[in-house]
């Protein structure tokens, strides 16, 4: 019995799992479940849950990082590499989840069916995946050595849109921040620090000059100018649209994957499947699966 | 080796215009020599080092060919932008990235030179900036 069948039957004796049973794609699992390393957190407004991945599975939270359930994904035929979860936006909040290997695939129901969404893209290695913060059927997705692709109807047909930028990309977000010539923004995380570029493909160009490895970037919807960037050197933050940094306080772990909630609380992921929260600048980190 | 391939252009772009199309054209091109070739070049190969900001803190004016990325926009973002000018939030100016022509031409004006920069790209990158235009068209007024 490997490890991931040994949480699951685990899972299946706690006692959120009447609460679950008959749902197809759901499984509970204890909050201590051996999830590793965090590499995308999502917030499905909608539904007032709280989503992780890590490089295999996917779960989700519906009491704020308390207690987890994994997400069945659909079954694995090759070696697959998860990178990237995001929900869209308005109301429906479908979920997209892509990776090394699999591709993209779309669940309108939360994480109970899914739909391979990867026709038309180059290959099944998508490194990155953003979904646009306002406009619910367009979603970004970065293939290393091919570019950036746009759909605007769900991810059913894709068009490559931009090389990306140079040394390429390990997680993107898109931002309604204002003064795009189009809808808005795309801020990526990048090995020399974060790049952005508007929503038109103009350009990418450094946002600041934090010039060093970023693994995760997020913004807050409350206040789209608001950027964090997590890095090797720690958490920074910007309240100018990504011009200048500050360091941040930032939970001990290592920061892999960060997402904001709508209420501004920021969320950050680290090693073995470990969640933080804090509430503000000045408030200290909670680590919510503790 | 630039050259050439910005000169194929425009042989490709002749040999699908329209005969009709060739006043308006004419007109176009017209326009971009008096009011946008200072700035984006006269055969739209824009300024040096376009893609980063200079030394002011401002981002040179882009090229119009098949270098740059104005192909990749929307008629009805091309035409506010010529129409409305546009200033990069990150400037570190106050100046305009881009001036607004709303005052200084027609809607007829400000889509005829539009139509002119259309000849500047490969047909692919036509092909990309008609279907973005699918659902952004010019606005009636410039119809």
């Amino acid at each position: 019995m490997n490890g991931r069948r040994r949480f699951v039957v685990a899972g299946a004796r706690a006692a959120g799992v009447a609460l679950l049973a008959g749902v197809p794609g759901l499984q509970a699992a204890p909050a201590q479940a051996a999830c590793g390393r965090v590499v995308a957190l999502a917030f499905a407004s909608s539904l007032r849950t709280l989503f992780k991945a890590s490089a295999d599975a996917v779960y989700r939270s519906g009491d704020g990082g308390r207690n987890w359930a994994l997400v069945a994904l659909p079954p694995a035929t090759v070696s697959r590499t998860l990178t990237s979860i995001a929900l869209s936006a308005g109301g429906k909040g479908a979920l997209y989840v892509a990776g090394l290997g699999l591709g993209v695939v779309r669940s309108d129901d939360g994480g109970r069916h899914w739909s391979a969404r990867t026709k038309g893209l180059p290959g099944n290695d998508v490194a990155a995946l953003a979904t646009h913060a306002d406009r619910p059927g367009t979603v970004y997705a970065y293939l290393a050595g091919h570019g950036i692709f746009r759909s605007e109807d769900g991810g059913r047909r894709w068009r490559l849109m931009d090389a990306g930028p140079r040394g390429g990309i390990t997680r993107l977000v898109h931002s309604n921040m204002p003064g795009s010539m189009q809808s808005g923004w795309l801020f990526a995380a990048a090995p020399q620090g974060v790049q952005r570029s508007m929503d038109c493909f103009c350009g990418w160009h450094d946002a600041g000059e934090l010039g060093r490895t970023v693994r995760a970037v997020a913004y807050d919807p409350r206040q789209p100018r608001t950027v964090y960037a997590a890095t090797d050197a720690g958490l920074f933050s910007s309240t100018d649209g990504g011009e200048k940094w500050s360091p941040s306080n930032a939970p001990g772990a290592s920061v892999e994957a960060l997402a904001v909630a709508p209420d501004g609380a920021l969320y950050a992921g680290g090693a073995e499947g470990s969640v933080f929260r804090r509430n503000g600048d000045a408030t200290a980190w909670e680590r919510i699966n503790a | 080796m630039r050259r050439l391939a910005l000169c194929c252009g425009f042989a490709v772009a002749a040999a699908t215009a329209s005969a009709g199309d060739a006043p308006r054209m004419d007109a176009g091109r017209r326009i971009y020599a008096a009011q946008c070739a200072a700035c984006h070049g006269a055969r739209g190969e824009g300024q040096p080092a376009w893609d980063r900001p200079d030394a002011a803190g401002e981002l040179p004016a882009p090229p119009h060919d098949r270098q740059g990325h104005t192909w990749k926009h929307s008629d009805a973002m091309l035409y506010r932008i010529v129409k409305n000018g546009w200033r990069d939030p990150f400037n570190k100016t106050q100046r305009l990235t881009m001036p607004g022509f709303g005052r200084a031409l027609s809607p007829q004006e400000m889509r005829d030179v539009i139509e002119y920069l259309k000849t500047m790209w490969t047909p692919e990158q036509k092909a990309f900036q008609k279907q973005e235009s699918r659902h952004a068209p010019f606005p009636p007024e410039a119809r």
